[in-house]
């Protein structure tokens, strides 16, 4: 890698300002997944701005949510009672991710920061439309077992790596984001986006802006919930399927309802259709089973990944069995 | 160093060191004036360098010197014709996509990266293959026979038996991926001399291949390699990019480190072949095994050829009258392949062992029923009886602690909520040898026992092994003893490799040992002591500081007589999940069949190893390429799964622990290899007994078990 | 811990100087052994003196002060610069787990930490782990069990291992073992290495 510039500041003003100087600069927090970047030569930064000093590591109870900082390390809130207590669905998502280690720096920002895993967009030698818009995507008619079925476009097949993502998506958590004109707020699910014809763009996050804190809705949603994971191995893999699930149920009713998955497309993909469908039905086999059918509607395969289209519905299926099973 | 001391006499002798942080490997040597060579590699496959431009690189910051097939020091051997068609910076032909074609030298390893990836390469392409099972199936495509085909009783004589199975299994490329990466620190001198730290399984094999390219005295060649941090059979030979390395520290005539990235470990130092085989069994419907057909296709390089003996246990692991084998190895557009750990009998007990138990399904038998009935007396390929044979009672202790009677013939019986549970067994073989190997030992006055060989140790514990062999000889307290190995100046031994250090290094200390004795008695019956003196006394009185002798062991007569292999039984509990395809192995208990235990703790530590492996090998590894490139896809550890901690349940070892009358003076046998051949068949068989899939392509991962009928 | 000062911007200067002035200008500025390192250097060799930028760092509570090249990780600071090579290389993209070191008393991957990222920082490594001779209990514990082939994971392991009972993540098998999946060994001493962690919880292996 090149000899980057390195600047290290204490404000989130200056950070801003740091970055707006330069079209080539980055933001470093943990830095887990930019050194790799960087390391791979997929991404080249000459100037770094360091944010780990920025005072945004706050997690805190309010009245009606709960808000964490930017900063914050996956670790600090995947074991931080106030989360443990009310938000279980996302210490799970976190404890399913990475390693303990990795999750002692990286933080919330930068997990919902981080790159695909996509093989094609880390080897500078193939091609890929999201690391060097233009080039194609190798993953179309490669090797793509890894990849998205829903929302896909001929530009791009690549999935969100991220398992926090999934479940704050299910947790409708908000993003405030701090730029040159101040702070403004977008949902989480409209956070990062489709690959479309921009594959370059993981997310609306603009490049003079940072993320600063998530707010995340105080319900009983994120407790009665589980967070599946399915992938090669028992840990410290990347997910072929994930499903966040939370309930609500009064009388064998489901009265609330939210599910999203993860590994399935370039965003965290949340299952509306099957939250509108359950709301209201019995909480039985059955009615979950027509809910992972009606989540499956779009889904289209490339290949090597036909199989994500049998194991994404009955992933979503044993996700909410266990979810009901803490109620 | 070490100043700590061991507590317990069957505890590792470096494990201090290795603990503290302070056993060295070879990159961690800091010579002075110590350079950083980083390797550029191919982006294509196949074809010619066209164009080089090293300019960018050269005046990057820190860069001393660009080396690659323009400017490249001499290497006599490579200006000869004949030998290796990849001589490397001796031919500007591209084999395989990540072949080194330079290496760039700078005085720190970030400007060295750099400088590397400045490096602008012009090529003229030509059309490749590396897809290995489009070239088995293609006729048109190069063929070799990689054995000679066998043939016993009735070719194919399982066609016409009373019930009879015929599969193929797959196997894709596996990767060695020892958690050090490869590379070696290179110091050319004045007057040819060079000294080198390198990651090696045999220091003299090092030192010989890089002799015999640069064409200087052997004793001009310092090989060290103290502490190597795994090998698996990728450190059984010297590299390319070891050779580069040492031209590059003779062109610019300072020590050179090269220290390869987890992506070139993928591409450059080899793997385990993907193979293609096809087992056809044949039976009376008593049981009685009455044909075995194996047929393999085999990977191999096209520059270089590479065979192993996939079908080898085919021809005397089961009694039967009439077996026929066949090898045959395709070349593709990749690196070479070389052995990996339980190398090609891993490969052929994977189908072999699946087939055994597909064809215990079919005659509706227990498997291990079957596999006792079919157990064979005598060695029926060489004629000759088995020097030492265990398996009736390994299994059966197998069998009693894994819980087989738990286990339900009809597949799909045991089911608890979504997880169904099953059991698989499945029995490895490897061959037995004893080598030739020198030791010296020096008994000395101060109560200690030095000995020297030039092996080597990749973890199974050479030290420690040769270390208990000797104490209880002499009766001298391991902490006492110290056992120096990885130097090629030291007495000449075999690389490490075909679990035979024990037996044939282990030998020599046997003899030098009992040498040693028996001049201590001399010495004490000389000099009116007590036979039983203490050897520190005897020597005192004798006024003698220390006493030494060289020892060679090597194979004896009874090779002639017997057939020796070692043997292993594994026993695998696996829970399937029904939904997401998820295998969970829950127990394994393997029992190992390999003589005389020499090291207890280090012995059942290999032995769980192997069942690591091999429950990667079974459900997690499988190292991809885009063929449409030629280039993996999947080179990291991120992608390429060998398996963690939370993969492996609790295992159990077992050992039969009974001497081989004719193997060595010991009576031990090696269990590198056994700790992980067949292993992987007795996670798919206990996959198909938990839900009726016989998956017969690994890695078994959750697609497979979902999508398969 | 905080930095002492607020905003340092140690690159500015190099990379201003790089883009807006001219050789000569700069060697009127610049100490004599840059002049000296101009005159026989290229331009780019010269901005060198300017691409390191000062580190503080204690590491095995000894204090350790230096200026580096912003790209070099922690990892190679520590066995390139320091020769601390207890800390293993195995991946170096945060995959394995055996460059594993405490920064302030938690577990990291130091091959994906930059150096400077480091300042005013603790660092513990394999070397500082035991009292002098004195092993650490698990030390101890990983040489009693086995936890360990080859080695090379190993300092890593046990890095893992201590900030995994220090985190209070071991009361079963299975939550050490997902614990320590981070740590991969190719060995395959898993049970090993959770046999060594759960005496070492019970207080079974002293040093």
């Amino acid at each position: 890698m090149i000899n980057f510039q390195y600047l290290r500041t204490t404000s989130a003003k200056s950070a801003l300002s740091l970055i707006a100087k330069d079209q080539n600069s980055k933001f470093i927090a943990g830095g887990t997944n930019l050194i790799d970047l960087m390391k791979r030569g997929v991404s080249s930064p000459e100037k770094l701005v360091d944010i780990n000093h920025v005072p945004l590591k706050q997690i805190e109870m309010h009245k009606d949510m709960i808000i964490i900082g930017a900063l914050a390390s996956n670790t600090a809130v995947a074991e931080h009672e106030i989360i443990k207590d009310h938000l279980p669905l996302l210490a799970m998502a976190l404890n399913a991710g990475a390693s303990a280690q990795l999750r002692n720096v990286a933080t919330v920002g930068g997990n919902m920061m981080q790159r695909t895993r996509c093989g094609y967009f880390y080897d500078t030698e193939m091609p890929c439309n999201k690391r060097q818009p233009g080039s194609g995507c190798g993953a179309v008619g490669g090797f793509n077992r890894m990849h998205a079925i829903f929302g896909t476009s001929d530009k791009c097949i690549a999935v969100h790596p991220s398992d926090m993502c999934v479940a704050l998506t299910a947790l409708d958590a908000t993003v405030v984001i701090a730029g040159p004109k101040g702070e403004h707020k977008i949902l989480f699910k409209d956070f990062h986006r489709l690959a479309g014809d921009t594959p370059q763009l993981d997310n609306n996050l603009k490049a003079d802006e940072m993320i600063v804190r998530l707010e995340i809705p105080l319900n009983s949603i994120g407790r009665n919930s589980h967070y599946l994971k399915v992938r090669d191995r028992a840990s410290y893999a990347f997910a072929l399927v994930s499903v966040a699930a939370g309930l609500e149920i009064a009388n064998h009713i489901v009265t609330d309802v939210r599910l999203a998955m993860g590994g399935v497309a370039h965003k965290p993909w949340r299952l509306t259709a099957s939250e509108d469908f359950l709301r209201g039905k019995e909480a039985s086999l059955e009615n979950f089973e027509q809910a992972a059918k009606i989540a499956m509607k779009d889904a289209k395969s490339f290949g090597e990944n036909d199989f994500k289209l049998v194991m994404a519905p009955n992933t979503i299926i044993e996700a909410l069995t266990l979810a009901k099973s803490k109620i | 160093m070490q100043t700590a001391i061991l507590k317990d006499q069957n505890d590792r002798v470096d494990g201090i060191d290795k603990v503290m942080g302070r056993a060295k490997y070879f990159a961690e040597y800091n010579l002075p004036g110590l350079t950083y060579g980083v390797l550029v590699t191919s982006t294509i496959t196949k074809g010619k360098i066209s164009s080089f431009d090293t300019r960018a690189a050269e005046k990057a910051p820190g860069v001393i010197s660009v080396i690659s097939h323009l400017n490249k020091p001499s290497a006599p051997a490579y200006e000869q014709d004949g030998g290796p068609a990849m001589k490397i910076f001796y031919t500007d032909k591209i084999f395989f996509n990540g072949q080194p074609i330079a290496i760039v030298v700078a005085n720190t390893f970030e400007r060295a990266t750099y400088a590397a990836s400045l490096v602008k390469v012009g090529y003229e392409k030509e059309d490749f293959n590396t897809d290995f099972e489009k070239a088995v199936s293609n006729t048109k495509a190069k063929k070799l026979q990689g054995q000679p085909d066998y043939k016993r009783g009735t070719e194919n004589a399982y066609k016409t038996a009373e019930v009879k199975i015929e599969a193929n299994y797959h196997l894709p490329i596996e990767t060695h991926n020892p958690m050090e990466l490869h590379g070696i620190i290179a110091d050319w001198r004045p007057n040819n001399q060079l000294t080198v730290y390198a990651k090696t399984q045999g220091v003299k094999a090092t030192q010989g291949a890089i002799a015999n390219v640069f064409k200087i005295p052997v004793e001009n060649i310092q090989v060290n390699s103290e502490f190597v941090g795994g090998g698996f059979g990728m450190a059984l030979r010297t590299w390319p990019l070891e050779i580069a390395t040492v031209m590059a520290s003779k062109h610019i005539a300072r020590p050179v480190k090269v220290v390869i990235t987890r992506m070139q470990m993928f591409t450059m130092v080899g793997n385990r072949p993907a193979a293609i085989q096809t087992i056809g069994l044949g039976a009376k419907k008593d049981g009685t095994l009455t044909g075995i057909t194996h047929r393999a296709f085999g990977e191999t390089s096209a520059y270089e050829n590479f065979t192993e003996g996939v079908v080898n246990m085919a021809k005397f692991m089961y009694q039967c009258d009439h077996v026929n084998t066949q090898y045959t190895v395709v070349p593709v557009d990749l690196g070479v392949p070389i052995w990996m750990r339980g190398p090609g009998e891993a490969t052929g007990a994977f189908a072999l062992e699946s087939a055994i138990d597909e064809m215990a399904h079919a005659l509706d038998m227990d498997p291990l029923e079957f596999r006792i009935k079919n157990d064979p007396e005598k060695d029926q390929q060489r004629n000759k009886p088995f020097s030492d044979k265990n398996i009736k009672e390994a299994y059966r202790v197998g069998a009693e602690k894994i819980g087989w009677s738990e286990r339900k013939n009809k597949p799909g019986s045991l089911v608890n909520g979504q997880w169904k549970t099953g059991f698989g067994v499945s029995i490895g073989v490897f061959n037995a040898n004893r080598g030739r190997a020198s030791l010296k030992a020096i008994l000395k006055s101060d109560g200690t026992l030095l000995m020297q060989s030039a092996t080597s140790d990749i973890g199974p514990g050479t030290g420690t092994g040769m270390s208990l062999i000797a104490s209880r000889i002499l009766s001298i307290p391991v902490e006492k003893i110290k056992f120096e190995l990885g130097d090629s100046s030291l007495p000449p031994a075999p690389s490490q490799g075909g679990s035979a250090t024990l037996s044939t290094v282990g030998s020599a200390v046997n003899d030098a040992c009992v040498s040693l004795k028996s001049t201590i008695a001399e010495l004490a019956a000389n000099s009116n002591m007590d036979a039983t003196a203490n050897f520190v006394d005897v020597l005192k009185k004798n006024n003698l500081p220390s006493i030494e002798v060289t020892k060679q062991s090597q194979a004896g007569k009874e090779r002639d007589e017997y057939s020796m292999y070692s043997f292993s039984i594994h026993f695998v509990k696996v829970k399937v999940h029904s939904l997401t395809g998820v295998v969970k192995v829950d127990k394994i208990v393997s029992v190992g069949d390999s003589g005389t235990i020499v090291s207890p703790k280090t012995a059942r530590s290999q032995m769980v190893g192997g069942a690591v492996g091999g429950v990667g090998m079974a459900l997690t590894e499988e190292s991809v390429i885009d063929h449409r490139y030629g280039r993996y896809i999947n080179n990291n550890f991120a992608d390429y799964h060998v398996p963690v901690n939370a993969d492996i349940p609790e295992i159990e070892v077992h050992f039969i622990n009974k001497p081989d009358p004719y193997i060595n003076p010991m009576g031990a046998k090696g269990m590198g290899e056994i700790a992980l051949i067949g292993f992987s068949a007795a996670v798919a068989n206990a996959v198909f007994n938990a839900t009726g899939k016989r998956i017969r392509t690994l890695p078994i991962t959750p697609d497979k078990i979902l999508t398969s009928s | 811990m905080q930095p002492s000062d607020k905003e340092f911007n140690p690159g500015d200067s190099r990379r201003d100087f790089l883009k807006k002035s001219s050789l000569i200008t700069a060697i009127a500025l610049t100490p004599a052994v840059a002049v000296k390192a101009a005159e026989s250097q290229a331009d780019e060799r010269f901005a060198e003196l300017f691409e390191k930028i000062p580190l503080n760092i204690t590491v095995n509570n000894k204090a350790f002060k230096t200026s580096i090249e912003p790209r070099v990780t922690l990892l190679d600071y520590l066995r390139e610069e320091l020769h601390l090579t207890g800390t293993k290389k195995g991946c170096d993209h945060g995959q394995c787990g055996a460059c594993t070191v405490h920064i302030d008393g938690e577990r990291v991957n130091s091959c994906l930490s930059l150096a400077v990222m480091n300042e005013g920082k603790k660092i513990t490594t394999i070397e500082g782990l035991a009292n002098g001779e004195e092993l650490h209990p698990m030390q101890a514990a990983f040489i009693k069990h086995d936890g360990f082939q080859c080695g090379y994971c190993t300092p890593g392991q046990i890095m893992s291992a201590v900030a995994c009972v220090n985190e209070g993540h071991t009361g079963t098998r299975a939550e050490i073992s997902e614990y320590m999946s981070g740590n991969i060994c190719r060995c395959g001493a898993y049970p090993n290495i959770v046999d060594a962690i759960i005496d070492v919880v019970k207080g079974g292996s002293k040093p």
